[in-house]
């Protein structure tokens, strides 16, 4: 992934940055509008180069549209997945098989890695134990019966199928 | 185990002792000598919202400046300590991508935030302190995140004596308007912001020293920390 210009990624640290200033004052105040930009500009100066590698580029529509769209569709996957722990805790038989499985993904940019990894951990049973390039391990607490199987590519398979792809097709848009 | 049986014992009796000095002080009734004064003058003297910060900075501005000193003399001490020729990071394990894009991508939110804390001290609770810690804990995320991290050495150490020094020079500006150390002059000579108490360019210079005390404390703590994670590595 090669890097975007400086100015393209200073700026989009400038704005990203200014709008957290917006929400954190909660007012168009033009003192509190002036110096959260002249702040913003300084705090963006000395944070960019680690903030970001693809500047502007983050801010195309497609991109914007497509986190939108998977924050209520994340929200309802996170509701379903505490209400199936709940329903474990609460079973008599507490019905548990867990395991660690291996998941491999398509995401390539960090970024995209960190908010799989972070998805998967709020969601259904799953907690990511550790990402290397692009082989995920994680903990499942009810191991479904396809990943169960002795040949490590049906495994990888099984089990990306059902922890990594739901999101992949968001998490793709927004981050490659 | 008889001598944590005398502790516990000594312990009990002197927690006796401080109750019972603190039963005399009756609780939420009205104390208050000094206070009442602060809370009915607080805005027509300092022109601050927060009464602790004009407390802190205004009315009270020699412990401030000691507690400046004293982080100073902390940080410098630590130096002095653990000072050595060669003294490099030597931390092993390298974190995992998701802790080490997670800490990039806090971090300029960490920072901002901790100038938010210290830009608003005379409106919201915070202040100086607080904002400098928030931005040192921001370099400390870094430190834990990367192995071979380093803060930038020789800009910090201007920066925080810079800053150090602007809040003595606030301070004797104060000496040279209004007659004594730690006047407010730009709130009491000037009446700068007089007609907008309560928003962001207001309260004389509170804001001022705040920002500097905030990058100075923000400098300090990350130097601090910047020693102690060092070791001494052979030539």
């Amino acid at each position: 992934m090669e890097e975007a210009s400086k100015v393209s990624r200073y700026l989009y640290t400038l704005i990203v940055l200014f709008l957290i200033w917006l929400a954190l004052t909660a007012s168009l105040d033009p003192q509190e509008l002036t110096f959260g930009f002249i702040l913003s500009a300084i705090v963006a100066a000395i944070t960019y180069p680690i903030f970001t590698t693809r500047g502007l580029a983050n801010l195309h529509p497609k991109r914007i549209a497509y986190a939108i769209v998977y924050v209520p569709y994340f929200l309802w996957a996170m509701i379903m997945a505490n209400l199936d722990v709940a329903y474990r805790v609460l079973h008599p038989k507490r019905p548990i098989r867990p395991g660690i499985v291996h998941c491999k993904t398509v995401l390539k940019t960090n970024p995209g890695k960190l908010a799989l990894a972070n998805s998967i951990t709020l969601t259904p049973g799953t907690i990511t134990l550790d990402v290397d390039c692009d082989n995920y391990f994680i903990h499942w607490i009810w191991v479904p019966d396809e990943a169960l199987t002795e040949k490590e590519e049906e495994h990888v398979k099984a089990a990306s199928e059902k922890i990594t792809a739901p999101f992949e097709k968001f998490l793709k848009v927004i981050f490659e | 185990m008889l001598k944590r049986a005398l502790a516990i014992i000594s312990l009990l009796i002197i927690g006796y002792w401080l109750a019972q000095g603190l039963a005399g002080v009756p609780f939420g009734q009205d104390k208050m000598l000094v206070g009442q004064y602060y809370l009915n003058h607080v805005r027509e003297q300092t022109g601050a919202v927060n009464a602790v910060t004009a407390v802190v900075v205004n009315y009270r501005g020699f412990d401030t400046l000691g507690e400046v000193t004293v982080l100073f003399i902390a940080s410098t001490g630590v130096g002095a300590l653990l000072w050595r020729k060669k003294r490099e990071r030597t931390a092993k394990t390298e974190g995992s991508v998701v802790l080490k894009t997670g800490a990039e991508l806090l971090f300029p939110f960490i920072v901002l935030f901790g100038a938010y804390i210290f830009i608003h001290g005379h409106l919201t609770p915070g202040g100086g302190f607080p904002g400098g810690a928030t931005i040192a804990t921001a370099f400390l995320l870094l430190y834990m995140a990367f192995v071979g991290y380093e803060i930038p050495h020789r800009a910090f150490e201007k920066v925080e004596g810079v800053a150090g020094m602007g809040y003595v020079l606030v301070g004797l500006i104060g000496l040279a308007i209004g007659g004594y150390f730690l006047f407010d002059w730009i709130w009491l000579t000037w009446k700068w912001g007089a007609e907008n108490i309560g928003r962001l360019f207001s309260a004389g210079f509170i804001p001022v020293i705040y920002t500097l005390i905030g990058i100075k404390v923000g400098t300090e703590l990350s130097g601090i920390i910047d020693n102690m994670l060092k070791e001494e590595v052979g030539e």
